[in-house]
């Protein structure tokens, strides 16, 4: 019977790869890495410089960077603030999102949660993902997401570095919008196999005791 | 007078606090009635574990829903970011939302687990039709339950799925759509329809769902369990009046189950530390989205273990007759014990109709589970249609087989390799 369990499980696990794998475009893989604090640390700063003007990350606050991401309160400000904000403060956007909607035709996201919608693949992808439409006019288009309002913030990465420096930059980003999208992560998986190890034990124990108490039973 | 004086000096006796305590409240009866001296089969195998283990995740979910209750916010401004405020800036709050989140898929896996167990060894027959009617009950209010709560959050999701469901009301002649309305207490999803969920989700639901458990259980015991060769252990006992295939519940059960419990714990923080999200199955990516009633998402699928019956109403190319089919899914399985005249209980001594009706079943059962997370395609929806078919052939064949079934033996004494 157990063997039917263990095959319901796979069925559902392989169900699980089937979901996976749908999206339009296939995506580029990051490979970022969490635990690589200065890539974040030079996420922040980038995600401060290119992307703040028009986005928030409301959800965090400059002082939660600062103690996830190894800085004091008065580097944090210094960064990523340009000494504008108070450590408390939450992470918006610089400029008047009215005004830039009425320009864009749309209000630019919150990037809080955009890792946990759509994956670090997917913003990692998405900003190697524009073309020049029309060379003439500095017109860009995007692979990922045809017809985009949003402008091809890394046009200089585009036009005047080369591909690696662009990479790594999309690299830092993506790395540093997954950490904002669940900041416990790491924590959780560095947690996690502690509290498994407990089980572990606790059901030898228990299992042990069951063996105890059952030998009785005929 | 005597007698009132006799009466009144037992109260007056000297005695230990538990003697106190039993001569004002049946403890002692009772403890030994369900736990003590409750004489379960001994041949309990894998499948009967999943019974404590729906009670562990009850527990679970009251637990972390109370401390998730002391910071959310039933508004529809301030839902979603009471959510990431939990997230982030409680205390321990990822771990209970996490627990909470995995535990409303955990209890779905568990009861699913625990129906088929009935399924197969004939639980639901005589004297048992009861326990399985009010186990039916509880699967009822735990649909409604995990519905309800799957609104609060106030993602994209969240939002068009119910949505959906509502809707469905609206497919019932004459007062659907009054009934939609009174549903969600406005024209649309809204604020209001968030706080009466947050209400039946926190109080109503939870409550009737306890008072179904506990019947379900006084039930059980009353009757006693079955086991996986559907032997009466009743008929046979020994000398002290006791069964002779029955062991205490307790320490027997009661050390087994925690066995069974660490393990499911395990299993379960897994989950909760490496894949909360489950795959995009458990908390679905388009809810990271605050909910926006102008934007509908390309593909809204329930939550998946709705998606076996959201099949069927897709399946069913008329609304209103796919809302019937849907709801007649649910509602054939509480004529189960009545629809299966075979008197074996246990399938390890059933005839091979039976065993072939009930693969078709579950086979169905999953297919239309998987079909109801993917969109509805010609093919697919095809496909739904021959498994929806699958499905309530089960439930119309049943009765004719089972009364005609050839069966093997039943033993008088269960089966048990210590």
């Amino acid at each position: 019977m157990a063997k039917g369990f263990v095959a319901i499980l796979a069925g559902l696990l392989i169900s699980l790869n089937v979901w996976a794998g749908e999206h339009g475009q296939p995506l580029e893989k990051a490979n970022n890495d969490l635990r690589d604090k200065a890539s974040l640390q030079r996420g922040a700063v980038l995600f401060s410089n290119y992307c703040q003007a028009c986005h928030s990350i409301k959800y965090m606050r400059y002082n939660r960077i600062a103690r996830d991401l190894g800085w004091t309160d008065d580097e944090v400000v210094q960064k990523i603030a340009h000494g504008l904000n108070k450590p408390t403060d939450a992470v918006l956007a610089r400029g008047d999102l009215k005004a830039i909607s009425k320009v864009l035709g749309t209000t630019p996201p919150d990037l809080s949660l955009m890792a946990r919608r759509k994956g670090p693949d997917y913003i990692y992808s998405f900003l190697l993902g524009y073309f020049e439409k029309d060379p003439n006019k500095g017109v860009w288009d995007n692979h990922y997401l045809p017809g985009t309002a949003m402008p091809n913030v890394l046009e200089d990465k585009y036009r005047f570095a080369d591909e690696k420096v662009r990479q790594q930059t999309a690299r830092d980003l993506a790395n540093f919008l997954e950490y904002v999208g669940e900041p416990i992560k790491l924590y959780r998986q560095s947690l996690g196999w502690k509290v498994l190890l407990f089980l572990f034990v606790f059901f030898i124990i228990a299992y042990l005791l069951k063996k105890e108490y059952w030998r009785d039973v005929k | 007078m005597a007698e009132h004086n006799s009466h009144t000096s037992e109260f007056e006796k000297p005695g230990t606090l538990l003697q106190w305590l039993d001569k004002r409240l049946p403890l002692v009866e009772t403890w030994n009635e369900h736990v003590g001296q409750y004489y379960a089969p001994k041949n309990f195998n894998f499948w009967y574990y999943f019974g404590s283990l729906a009670l562990l995740v009850l527990v679970n979910q009251f637990v972390t829903g109370i401390w998730l209750t002391m910071s959310y916010k039933p508004s529809a401004a301030e839902a979603f970011n009471s959510i990431e405020y939990i997230m982030r800036d409680v205390e321990w709050g990822w771990l209970i939302r996490y627990m909470h989140s995995t535990g409303a898929s955990a209890f779905f896996i568990v009861v699913y687990l625990h129906m088929f167990r009935g399924i197969m060894y004939g639980s639901y027959k005589q004297p048992r039709e009861l326990v399985w009617i009010i186990g039916m009950l509880i699967f009822l209010v735990l649909m409604g339950e995990a519905f309800m709560g799957y609104l609060l959050p106030w993602g994209q999701m969240s939002y068009w799925g119910a949505q959906v469901i509502i809707s469905l009301f609206g497919a019932i002649p004459v007062v659907g759509p009054d009934l939609a309305t009174w549903i969600r207490g406005d024209y649309v999803i809204s604020d209001a329809t968030l706080n009466r969920f947050f209400a039946l989700h926190v109080i109503a639901l939870p409550l009737v769902l306890l008072i179904l458990v506990f019947l379900h259980i006084v039930a059980l015991h009353r009757v006693g369990s079955n086991n996986p060769d559907g032997v009466d252990i009743k008929k046979v006992k020994g000398p002290d009046g006791t069964p002779l295939d029955g062991i205490p519940f307790h320490p027997y059960y009661s050390v087994k189950d925690t066995v069974g419990a660490v393990a499911f714990a395990f299993l379960f923080a897994v989950i909760v530390f490496y894949f909360p999200e489950g795959g995009g199955f458990f908390l679905e990516s388009p809810n990271f989205e605050p909910a926006n009633p102008l934007k509908t998402p390309p593909h809204i699928a329930p939550v998946w273990y709705f998606t076996p019956f959201y099949a069927i109403l897709r399946a069913i190319p008329d609304k209103f007759f796919g809302v019937v089919a849907m709801g007649a899914a649910i509602g054939v399985l509480f004529l189960l014990p009545w629809l299966d005249r075979c008197p074996v209980r246990s399938i390890r001594y059933r005839g091979t109709s039976f065993k072939l009706l009930l693969t078709m079943f579950t086979v169905s059962f999953l297919a239309l589970g998987y079909l109801g997370t993917q969109p509805a395609t010609p093919t697919l929806t095809k496909l739904a249609q021959l498994f929806t078919a699958g499905y309530f052939l089960f439930f119309i064949l049943l009765p004719f087989t089972s009364k005609h079934e050839q069966c093997k033996p039943v033993p008088t004494r269960v089966t048990y390799h210590g």
